[in-house]
This record gives structure tokens, sequence and C-alpha cells, in this order.
């Protein structure tokens, strides 16, 4: 009795407890901090949330001067950091798609960035990157550079802060570079080789457009994680010189968790979404269209 | 209805005559009972942080429990986690926090405002809560105040109290023949003495953001400057203008490559390397420059009052304290605890292992006296710093949010921008926070 009525609503009954677990974690979060930004709210106990429509999108798109130059900063970020990581990446698939001895190991050296816990990583570059006792310093030096401030003026800090980023992120494009690689077929390289193409032509004409549907998804990957960088940035600078590395999520982050305008950072949180969902429908088209 | 509120003095009045009546009235206080174990086999659950008082006091509480016949449970975060802690636990009225270890000098307002401080007034009052050797009056002025908001109601015990003073190379200023500076007009002329870089530079202070202004108060009292008048944004007064511009330009021309971005850790860091003459900052800092592990410096190191100067002669401090949690279900309990972590005894143990605490007769105790941890200028500092205190940071809701708008000016400075230019929209912004949040 039992089992044939499970049988017969197996369609849903199925998958529910995977839905109530997205709707619980997912959905319900999302819905929630989008009422809570058409809210003021101090994180008081005694007084609660007060409904301000679209108060706070409003105070967003054209008062607050720092959200703005944070969007900005950010959007900057993610291009600096992804560029890097995509160039170098595909550089090192290639290099890595050819045989040589001590590939294999070597490899698995270039990956090992990408494994290490983002926070550790920030506290390593905090002392490396110190102006007068680090190390960082001291190696600019050996091939005959002046010293760099790093993160310690406001000039630099954003670059310094997307070289860590580059650092460890740039094993992440070259893995899925280097699988797209794997699968190309062999036969328009011959046909190429025959009517006399140079390796870069070959590259620029063959590697790379076959290669495309791959590099966007890593880029898009990337692009998504760096729009949305956190930790490091929170480490090393919170922000900082003055506001010179003050992303989007490092400012909402001290809306709310230090100024407790809770109502108000939600409504960043908001617009973060829709940047980061921007992102990537436009990279997903990319990826779809057919001409190059 | 009367007003019923209680003012400060009255209070103050009101409990200092019951710890002078004290002795002489105990017999029925007593027999109305003060015991500890007057909560026996309850449980409570407290929210500390990271932090060298607590280091101490988790040691201790055992010998609470046994003391109390209390179980205690307690977990201890960093201080920005456990105010996410706190925040979520508190707005979601869990009731599942009996205390917690407050920083006042953030969260005071903030907390006072949001309803989560139980006022600790009554409590104190009452001969058979208060053990009668608690003794409220042997805290000193500033941390009483520090504790106490503008209603009167005390939402805290002080326990660990941060004075700023003066660092400096005993060493390097006895080749130079000069001494620590006795006043602001000194402090120029003095650092451009010691300055010899890149063996050593003349100063350090705090450059990051928000970090920094805890320590822009150093210059800023002494100079005049306030930060509020009639309850107004006062950023853009001239005491303001000459206070940030002598700590930007201290930084600027003295400072090590990269001080705009320096919090206290990287200071300390340069100091303990050796690199730097002078450092002023909180006097708890201290007791790793006299650690051999991590130190250069050790026994080089002098220990002075800060500077005094046209408006007067103070030292910034900032309180910590143990709270009662105003959704706990066992608030007189949770008093026991709050009161025996601040108690005389406690606090002496805190002064033996370097963390300094706001209790004027540990100060002579005999023990601490005969054990010293650190240098006797260090204590002679510190206790000379506390007699000048002065609350460090504004007593507002948005605590933080002024210290990242006063930080990022003071970056700026340091970085070359005019300081009447960066602090005008300091003046601006700070308004606007007070516009916001103080009505």
């Amino acid at each position: 009795m039992l089992s044939r009525w499970a049988h017969r609503h197996a369609s849903w009954l199925f998958p529910a407890p995977a839905v109530v677990l997205v709707a619980t974690i997912i959905v319900y979060p999302i819905a929630y901090t989008g009422w809570m930004s058409l809210h003021e709210w101090f994180a008081s106990s005694l007084t609660g949330p007060r409904f301000i429509g679209l108060a706070n999108y409003g105070k967003i798109v054209l008062g607050d001067a720092r959200f703005r130059e944070a969007v900005v900063r950010t959007l900057y970020f993610t291009t600096l950091a992804v560029a890097a990581e995509t160039l170098l990446g595909v550089a090192m698939a290639l290099l890595f798609n050819r045989e040589f001895w001590g590939r294999g190991l070597l490899r698995t050296l270039a990956i090992l960035p990408m494994v290490a816990t983002p926070t550790a990583i920030a506290l390593v570059f905090v002392m490396m990157y110190h102006p007068t006792l680090g190390v960082a310093n001291y190696l600019v030096s050996l091939v005959g550079l002046s010293p760099f401030r790093w993160t310690y003026s406001s000039q630099t800090a954003l670059y310094a802060l997307a070289l860590v980023d580059v650092w460890q992120w740039t094993p992440l494009i070259m893995l899925i570079a280097l699988a797209g690689l794997a699968s190309l077929p062999r036969e328009p390289y011959e046909a190429a080789h025959l009517d006399g193409a140079t390796p870069l032509q070959a590259l620029w004409h063959i590697t790379l457009p076959l290669l495309r549907p791959a590099l966007v998804v890593a880029i898009l990957f990337r692009a998504i994680d760096a729009l949305k960088t956190f930790d490091i940035i929170f480490v090393m600078t919170q922000g900082g010189p003055a506001n010179s590395s003050e992303t989007i999520n490092i400012l909402l982050f001290n809306q709310a968790f230090s100024y407790f305008n809770m109502g108000y950072s939600a409504s960043m949180a908001v617009a973060l979404f829709a940047l980061v969902m921007g992102a990537s429908l436009i990279l997903i088209k990319v990826r779809r269209s057919t001409t190059w | 209805m009367a007003d019923r509120r209680l003012t400060r003095r009255t209070f103050l009045k009101s409990v200092a005559a019951g710890v002078a009546a004290g002795p002489f009235v105990s017999t029925p206080a007593r027999a109305q009972g003060f015991t500890w174990k007057r909560f026996q086999g309850k449980e409570l659950f407290l929210l500390l942080t990271k932090h060298p008082f607590i280091d101490v006091l988790e040691k201790n509480i055992p010998e609470f429990e046994s003391l109390s016949g209390m179980k205690v449970k307690w977990e201890t975060l960093p201080e920005i986690q456990a105010r996410q802690k706190l925040t979520v636990e508190m707005t979601a009225n869990s009731g599942g926090i009996d205390a917690f270890f407050t920083s006042l000098h953030v969260e005071k307002k903030r907390f006072w405002k949001a309803g989560w401080y139980h006022p600790l007034n009554k409590f104190l009052d009452d001969k058979s809560l208060t053990s009668p050797d608690f003794d409220w009056n042997d805290f000193t002025p500033g941390a009483r105040a520090g504790v106490t908001q503008p209603d009167g109601s005390i939402s805290a015990l002080a326990a660990f109290i941060d004075a700023n003073v003066v660092f400096y190379r005993k060493d390097l200023f006895g080749s130079k023949g000069v001494t620590p500076p006795k006043t602001l007009a000194d402090l120029e002329p003095l650092v451009q003495k010691l300055h010899a870089p890149p063996a050593t530079y003349g100063i350090v202070l705090r450059g990051l953001k928000n970090a920094n202004a805890t320590q822009y108060p150093s210059i800023l009292f002494p100079m005049g400057g306030t930060y509020l008048k009639d309850g107004k944004a006062a950023l853009d007064t001239k005491e303001q203008v000459s206070s940030l511009d002598l700590y930007a330009r201290l930084l600027r021309q003295y400072g090590p490559p990269g001080v705009v971005n320096f919090n206290w850790y990287e200071c300390s860091a340069s100091f303990m390397q050796g690199q730097v003459a002078m450092y002023m900052d909180g006097v708890n800092f201290a007791s790793q420059f006299e650690d051999a592990a991590k130190s250069k410096v050790v026994g080089k190191v002098g220990y002075a009052v800060l500077p005094s100067g046209p408006g007067g002669h103070f030292s910034p401090i900032y309180i910590t304290g143990m709270a009662v949690s105003s959704q706990s279900r066992s608030k007189e309990a949770a008093y026991l605890f709050t009161q025996w972590a601040t108690n005389k005894a406690n606090m002496v143990r805190e002064l033996m292992a370097g963390v300094g605490v706001g209790r004027t007769s540990t100060w002579d105790n005999p023990d601490v006296k005969a054990k010293p941890k650190m240098p006797a200028d260090w204590y002679q500092a510190y206790q000379a710093s506390l007699k000048i205190g002065r609350q460090g940071l504004p007593e507002i809701v948005g605590v933080t949010e002024y210290r990242d708008i006063i930080g990022v000016a003071i970056q700026k400075g340091i970085e070359g921008a005019p300081a009447a230019q960066v602090l005008a929209q300091a003046q601006k912004e700070f308004q606007d926070l007070l516009n916001r949040t103080e009505s």
C-alpha cells in the first residue's frame, strides 16, 4: 500500500530531502537578505527592524561614494587578477602539456598553492611583505630593484593583494586548461603542419579556439571567486591603507559586523549578488556564442 | 512619578556610604548572608575573549567552581569573532550566555542601547549578593566612569585597563644624552635627534586605520582637542588640525617605511627588532619586550608617562570588563562570577602576571612588590598614567565607524594630504554618523 503510494509520488518524494535542504540553507537566507535590505536595523534587541522600502538601494546608488569606489575597486581587482591568472595559467598548461623529464613532479608542485588555506597564505604574505623585515623586498633587491611598499601604501596595496590571488589561483586555470589540451584532437595540427603553419600560428588559430570552452569555464570560476574575495584582504589590509583596498565584500562586512547597519549591508550583499550574477551571465553567453 | 533614574554621583555616594558603613553594620548584612554557595548546583555559560586577562582568569575558574559549587562552562574566541557570536546570540534572544567579557571602549554604548547589559547597580547595593570585601571604591575613578552609562547604570565590572605610555630605548637615549619627552613641544626635536635610518627610525606609532584611533588621542588630548563639543562633531577644530598634522608628520618623516599600515603587531615587531628609538602604545604590550625569545631589546627599554601639552596631561585609557547578560536566566549567579573575576585576589594575580588592572589596592600589595614581573619604571609609568586616565575613544554608539573615519583621515595625512583637508571630510562623515545613531 505504502510502497505503491511512494512509487506513484516518487517524482517529488525522492528529490524532497534535497529540495528541503536547499530551501533552508540557500533559498531562505537569500530571500531573508533581500527582505532585510528593505529595512533599517542596528542589531538591537530593544528596537526591531524598521521598514524603509528601497531607501537603502537609493543610498547605495546615489549617496554612498565609498560604495561606488568599492565597486570600481572590486571590478579592477577581479580584472587584474583573472587576466594575469589566465595568461600565466595557459602558458603553464602549454608547458606542462609537453613531455619532459620531471614533468609529473613539477606539475604536482605547481598546484600546491591552490590547496593551501587562504588565511594561512595571507598571514605568511603579511610577513613577507613587511617593508623592512620581509623577504619580498630582499628578493626584489637581489634583482636590482628598489624596495616596494607592497600592502603598506595605498598606491600598491591592491596590486600586492592581486599578486597573492594570482600566486594562489593560477594553478586552477592551469589545471582546467591542461584538461582541455589533453582532449584536443590531433588531426587539425597534422593538417596545419602539412599546410606549413608555424607553431605560433597553430597555437593562435587552432589551440586557443579549441580551448575556449574550457577557458571560459575556468575564467568564470575565477571571476566569481575574485569578485567575492574576502579572506586575504581582510587578513592582510582590512581594506587599507585608508580605503585603498576595500572591496564590496570588505565594506559590507564592516557595515554589518563593525557598524551594525544590518539592513544597509544586506542591500550591499544583494548588489554584489547582482554583480556576480551579471558577470556570470555575460561569460556564459560568451561561451555559447560560436563566433570567436 | 518621581524621577527614579540614578545619577552616577548619587549612586557612588550611596555605594561609598555602604562601604564605609560596612564594617559597623556587618552583622545584619552577614545575617542576611552573603555566601558564595548561594547558587550551588547551577550551571553558567560564559563568552570570553582571547586576552591576557582571560588567560590568567581561565586558570583559576576551577577555584570559583569549588568556591561556589557552580559548574562553569565557557568559550574563548578572538575579539572580533566573540563580538559576532554575541551579536548573533543576543539578537536571536537565545539566553544561552550568562556573562561575557566586554571591550567597553568599543561596545559600551552600542550594547547598552541594544539592551544587552544587565545593570549591576542593585546587585552592588545588595549585601546578600556582594561580598563585603569587594569594595567598589577600590576601582580607580577612570575605571568606575568607564563602566557607568550616561543614565547612571553600571554595565560591567572593570577588569583590564590599558593606558597609553611611552616605550623608549634607554641605550639610544643615553648615547644621545636625551630623556623621554616631557611636553608635546619636546617631541619632534627629540625624535629628529634619534632618527638615523636605516639603522634606527625616530618613532613608531600605529598607522593602520581604526587601530590608529586609539593612539591618536595620545597627541590629541594634550593638544587640547576633544571628539565632541556640545554633542556635535569636533574633528575640524584647530587643536585637531595641529594634532593630526603632528601625528602624521612624525610618522611620515621619522617612521619606518610602510608605517601607514602598521597595526600594533608591526609596530612592536620593529621596536623589538631594535629598529625604532621610541614607541607609544598600550602599556600591556610591554611584557613581550622583556621576553628574550621574542625581543632583541630586553633590558634596554624604558617606560614613561606620555608628554603633556597646552591642553593638559592625559593618558588615554581603554577598559574591558565582565558583564552580566540581560538575557541570562541566572543573572544573580552570573553576577557572582563577575564579582569573583574582578575581586582583589584575582586582580593581584593579574597584576603579578603583568596584566594591568584598575584597583588601587593591588598596587601596594606585598606580593606584587616582592616579585615584580616587569621593571620598576613600568609599574610607575602605568600607575601614573591611570591617575591621569581619560576614556580614549568617544563614548558613542558608532565607535567602530568613528574609528574608521578618523583612521582614514590619519592614513591620508601620513601619505601627505593636508590635515585640515582630511579632517574637514572626517568632520562631515562623523557628524553624519552622530545624526544617524545618537538621536
